[in-house]
């Protein structure tokens, strides 16, 4: 199925949640189409968290309309088709893993106990025994958070950084549980800090600066968007550029900052350094870069580069 | 809600808050009936005045403290009627509706419930539940303990105690309301823990009656809850011992719907 023929998971229009007369998220808009996963990124208090709840209906908007497959986020039939993880897991500290799983599975409903011991089996704690969850260390209350998120198979799961916490063995064991989770087709919704580790399962990004979405982002278009550059280090960026300007008109040149060029659209730097050296701009430095995600999430909170 | 009620009834079966209260329950039982048997029996009497807790002309003054008191009169003066039962009942009930907040879980029932009436719900069905339980067995236990010590007072009737029990546990229900309606709002469990003791013992109530007295209105606390249990009846004589339902009644459905307020206008 083509991607624009999917449906949407998550839909989010115009969302407002004030906190004492301040806008933690602003008339937000948000997409996830069926099937994606969805990387949420933006800096501390941007309002990831204070959306994610909005979604889970654990806050109240303010303003707009949540609809997740195309219902009201109140039906709570559809409620059922979504498994959280917001924050911190909420467990109970004196019991052990599967209680708490069965607790969980208690409050949806579920007769059938062996969903818990799938859901234990693929987060790895099914050998966890009588060990209380108090005893647990961080990354195993994290697994556990998602186990529990897990149950009922939902066909959407919102986790807020799942990967708090976790050494880098644990990061590995939830990227590859989100990967089967996403094959298994699955809407994911993911927020973290650790842009490295969303960039290698993201299938579409959404960023959250100020409580407003100012881009949501497919990884293919991020790709193409995050094009080579050629950087160079300089006394005299604004002579540099106009220099560039003159000598290469088909590439894009623009100022990082007070020492800082960029080129795009370059193809090899030799040319361009002879230049500046002979008209007497002295170089610090020079060479290739490919900008990751997170140079490209920077550059789009710092709105470096309005154009990209 | 019955889903979270059996979610609810799973957790207190494996809660050990749950057994240390009932503990505490029984073990002032014991405690008040050893006291008295010490006192006012005569077997007691003297076993008293050899380890020298009585002396003999002492021992002429106890021996008509436990006239006109039945099985019945019994449990009520040892649990109910001084607050004790209410202030280690409602700490259990506090740390058991804490505890979904302290611990997170709470996220993961909202998330699936969006309608917050059916957590109220199914928190008042497990704390009557709890209730009842917990006063079945304290009453088994006094007459089990009345047995062990040589049938000290009189059976009551069972008439009586099953009139006493409704009601009761209808009053006794609601201020497990009121906790549940202090944990919404503080979600505190050292907070609830206070208002459980200062509430269930009557020093709250104690101390408004002394301030309403002043402006003659100090009437009006004997439809407190506290107030209530301490005085209510023991048995039905008249239409007018049903007023203690209509209490119960009234104030479960106001803390009910507060608590479910608060929770409705509250993020999690």
């Amino acid at each position: 199925m083509k991607e624009q023929e999917k449906g949407l998971a998550v839909e989010a229009v115009c969302l407002t949640k004030m906190y004492q007369k301040k806008a933690a998220v602003n008339r937000l808009d948000m997409s996830v189409r069926e099937g994606e996963i969805y990387g949420f990124i933006g800096k501390n208090g941007a309002g990831k968290s204070t959306t994610m709840k909005m979604l889970c209906g654990l806050a109240r908007p303010a303003e707009g309309e949540i609809r997740l497959f195309g219902k009201p986020v109140s039906d709570p039939a559809v409620r059922r088709r979504m498994g959280v993880l917001i924050e911190a897991p909420g467990l109970y500290p004196n019991m052990t893993a599967r209680q708490n799983a069965v607790m969980k599975a208690r409050c949806m409903g579920l007769a059938d106990e062996r969903s818990v011991d799938e859901a234990l089996l693929l987060a790895g704690l099914a050998d966890t025994g009588k060990k209380k969850v108090k005893h647990f260390s961080m990354g195993m209350k994290q697994r556990l958070g998602v186990a529990l998120a897990m149950l009922g198979n939902p066909d959407l799961l919102i986790l807020d950084e799942p990967i708090n916490g976790l050494d880098p063995e644990g990061i590995r064991e939830l990227r590859r549980l989100v990967l089967r989770l996403h094959e298994t087709g699955k809407t994911i919704l993911i927020s973290s800090h650790i842009l490295g580790e969303l960039s290698k399962i993201s299938t579409v990004y959404g960023i959250i600066k100020d409580g407003q979405m100012i881009e949501q982002i497919t990884s293919e278009a991020l790709e193409e968007k995050c094009m080579d550059y050629f950087q160079i280090e300089a006394d005299d960026v604004s002579r540099a550029l106009v220099l560039i300007g003159e000598a290469f008109p088909k590439v894009r040149a623009e100022v990082a900052d007070s020492r800082l060029v960029r080129v795009y659209g370059l193809s090899e730097g030799a040319g361009l350094i002879r230049l500046l050296v002979e008209k007497q701009v002295q170089v610090y430095a020079s060479g290739f870069h490919h900008m990751d995600l997170e140079e490209y999430f920077i550059s789009r909170m710092e709105g470096g580069r309005a154009d990209v | 809600m019955f889903n979270l009620f059996r979610m609810d009834l799973y957790r207190m079966k494996r809660s050990r808050s749950v057994y240390v209260c009932l503990g505490l329950l029984l073990l002032a039982s014991a405690f008040v009936y050893t006291m008295m048997w010490l006192l006012a029996v005569p077997q007691g009497q003297e076993t008293a005045i050899r380890i020298g807790m009585l002396t003999a002309a002492e021992a002429q003054d106890y021996q008509m403290i436990l006239d006109g008191v039945d099985t019945l009169e019994m449990f009520r003066q040892i649990s109910l009627d001084g607050g004790a039962y209410c202030a280690i009942f409602g700490i259990c009930v506090i740390l058991f509706v804490c505890m979904d907040y302290k611990s997170g879980f709470v996220k993961n029932i909202m998330a699936l419930y969006q309608n917050r009436w059916i957590y109220v719900g199914s928190k008042l069905l497990a704390a009557a539940t709890l209730n009842i339980l917990y006063l079945l067995l304290n009453y088994l236990f006094v007459l089990l303990l009345n047995g062990l010590f040589g049938k000290m007072i009189p059976w009551a009737d069972l008439r009586d105690v099953l009139f006493y029990m409704a009601w009761i546990w209808l009053l006794t229900t609601a201020f497990a309301g009121l906790l549940l309606l202090i944990c919404v709002c503080a979600r505190s469990t050292a907070a609830g823990v206070l208002a459980a003791i200062l509430l269930g013992s009557g020093t709250i109530v104690d101390i408004l009656n002394q301030i309403f007295a002043l402006f003659h209105l100090g009437d009006w606390m004997k439809y407190s809850i506290y107030m209530t249990i301490s005085a209510g009846p023991s048995k039905y004589t008249s239409l007018q011992d049903l007023r203690v339902f209509a209490l119960g009644a009234g104030f479960l459905i106001l803390y009910s719907l507060l608590a479910g307020i608060v929770l409705q206008k509250r993020d999690i």
